[in-house]
């Protein structure tokens, strides 16, 4: 069977600001019809700056790319109109509805009068905007707005949805209703590209996954590639009653990093017989009251944590 | 037609003029309450006309500058950008119904000055497209200078800097009668033909040809929209 041609082909982007000399370097990946490709990497990785490049705002300095066929450097306007795009912070005409903002956009992207009528009463009630389409942009919370935004990048049935941060600021139900439609897109044919920090979305949503590192794609691959990588890793997350000193846990042999997250302390460990006690001693030791503890095996957060903790410990 | 849902920018722009009553009502009412007061007082005519023409220039400069600065600063410019329209023609729209909009606005306080100093038909007309070629130049300027600042405060200052020079060249207040040099710069500035006919309307002979009025300021005004509507890639371009 012959594969279809690439979504978004992507080839050597570079793009470094002159002031930082940060950017993006020779970024190469590509993005194939029905597939979900998460794009991460901690502040300051050139996520944003690529992002900036593929969605035709900015023009790398070497490197090119193609959306449906379409160069994005020489035919923007083509490769714009095969895009959806949503920024990370959506902003809209606040004096005009929510149907109105949604209603330029698409037929600012050629969707004819009728059809952008179905389509978009379709979306507003999928996402659960319907009763405050008459409403003024302005009156829309952060959420209201960011699901405004998903509608106007989807409104158009663009071949590419490039997505920043789409989930951030979503209700529960709402997330539930975006990652449904995302999977419908793919299913459908849409190529999807999602840049995102939320882990566990980038993990349930994506077929495959780029890590960006100081501007240079630093490792590619399936979710599952990735955490099968991390074998023989755990992750031992105590919910404590009360804040502790935990440097001392860094000490414990096999330990690898020590994290809080809210009331809870993530030790990130080589699997080793006893070193669960030896942790766990460690933090009663240090003055900690457990009320919960879980062993976990890793998954792509751990990825993510191993990753950026080598590129943090590669800058010092 | 329908202008709201909007399905062009202009239309969006002709929706949001619209959509705020308040701001509406203010916008129309600050013409005529500059403009009427001096229509009908024996004000001389060339500072009747002057004032005329300062209300005229500094709501078109203003006007588009400080919206395209808070459009640009908001992002939502760039994302609008971003979609398959051509850039030229989102700053075109831009352009044109910010002059419309303007003329609008300055419409009934124009009226006013007309039924309250008759004047020949020629004269009215001339002066009535004199002042949308100007409207249509400082919107050029506008935009000009939102190439170079996101700031709306700057904008004001930028917009000082640039029209200062004109209005002078123009004769509003001083260099009523140029020779030489200035009298040939005055006649590239759209606002010295709208000068002449506003004070042609209010009873001063300048010795203009009703004809020019028709002619050049639109021809000048056409070029300056020719020259913004090229910057559009570098106005639609993202300001880090």
């Amino acid at each position: 069977m012959l594969e279809r041609p690439a979504a978004l082909e992507v080839q050597e982007i570079t793009r470094l600001y002159k002031s930082s000399g940060r950017g993006v370097s020779g970024a190469s990946f590509e993005v194939r019809p029905g597939e979900v490709f998460g794009l991460m990497g901690p502040n300051g990785s050139g996520k944003s700056t690529l992002l900036r490049v593929l969605s035709t705002a900015i023009a790398p300095q070497s490197g090119s790319f193609r959306i449906g066929g379409a160069d994005g450097v020489r035919e923007k306007r083509k490769a714009r109109a095969r895009m959806g795009l949503m920024v990370d912070r959506p902003t809209h005409y606040g004096d005009l509805s929510g149907w109105a903002n949604a209603y330029f956009f698409a037929r600012s992207y050629g969707v004819e009068e009728k059809k952008a009528e179905i389509v978009l009463a379709e979306l507003f009630d999928y996402f659960g905007l319907a009763e405050y389409m008459d409403d003024k942009a302005k009156t829309y919370s952060y959420g209201m707005g960011k699901k405004l935004a998903l509608i106007e990048a989807m409104a158009h049935a663009p071949d590419l949805l490039l997505l920043d941060e789409p989930s951030l600021g979503l209700d529960y139900t709402s997330q539930l209703a975006y990652q449904k439609k995302i999977r419908e897109l793919a299913t459908s044919g849409v190529a999807i590209l999602i840049a995102s920090n939320q882990v566990d979305e980038v993990e349930a949503l994506c077929d495959r996954v780029a890590f960006l590192q100081k501007g240079r794609l630093a490792a590619l691959g399936t979710p599952e590639e990735f955490v099968s990588s991390l074998e023989g890793l755990r992750r031992i997350v105590a919910t404590l009653r009360n804040p502790v000193e935990y440097g001392a846990l860094g000490g414990i042999a096999g330990v690898e990093r020590v994290a809080t997250e809210g009331r809870d302390l993530v030790v990130h460990c080589a699997e080793r017989p006893g070193l669960v006690a030896d942790v766990v001693a460690g933090i009663v030791g240090a003055g900690g009251d457990i009320t919960d503890l879980a062993v976990r095996r890793p998954s792509l957060e751990d990825v993510y944590v191993k990753l950026t903790g080598e590129a943090l410990r590669d800058e010092d | 037609m329908k202008i709201n849902p909007p399905d062009t920018y202009w239309k969006k722009d002709v929706a949001l003029f619209f959509g705020k009553r308040f701001a509406l009502l203010i916008k129309m009412l600050y013409p005529m309450a500059l403009i009427v007061p001096v229509a009908a007082s024996d004000i001389p005519a060339q500072y009747a006309a002057a004032v005329i023409g300062i209300v005229a220039v500094m709501a078109g400069t203003f006007g588009a500058g400080e919206s395209l600065t808070v459009d640009l600063n908001d992002g939502i410019l760039m994302r609008v950008a971003l979609t398959p329209l051509s850039p030229r023609r989102i700053v075109f729209e831009i352009l044109a119904v910010n002059a419309i909009l303007d003329f609008i606005q300055i419409l009934p306080a124009l009226l006013i000055v007309y039924v309250l100093n008759p004047a020949p038909l020629v004269w009215v007309l001339a002066a009535t497209v004199a002042i949308f070629a100007t409207l249509l130049t400082a919107n050029c300027i506008g935009i000009f200078i939102a190439n170079f600042t996101s700031s709306p405060a700057d904008v004001l200052l930028y917009a000082t800097a640039i029209l200062a020079p004109l209005i002078y060249v123009s004769g509003f207040f001083r260099n009523q009668n140029p020779i030489g040099t200035l009298a040939t710069l005055r006649d590239f500035v759209p606002f010295a033909y709208m000068n002449d006919s506003l004070k042609e309307v209010f009873g001063l002979s300048t010795g203009a040809v009703p004809l020019e009025m028709f002619v050049y300021p639109g021809l000048i005004a056409a070029l300056c929209a020719l020259g913004v509507c090229l910057t559009a890639p570098r106005l639609l371009s993202p300001r880090f």
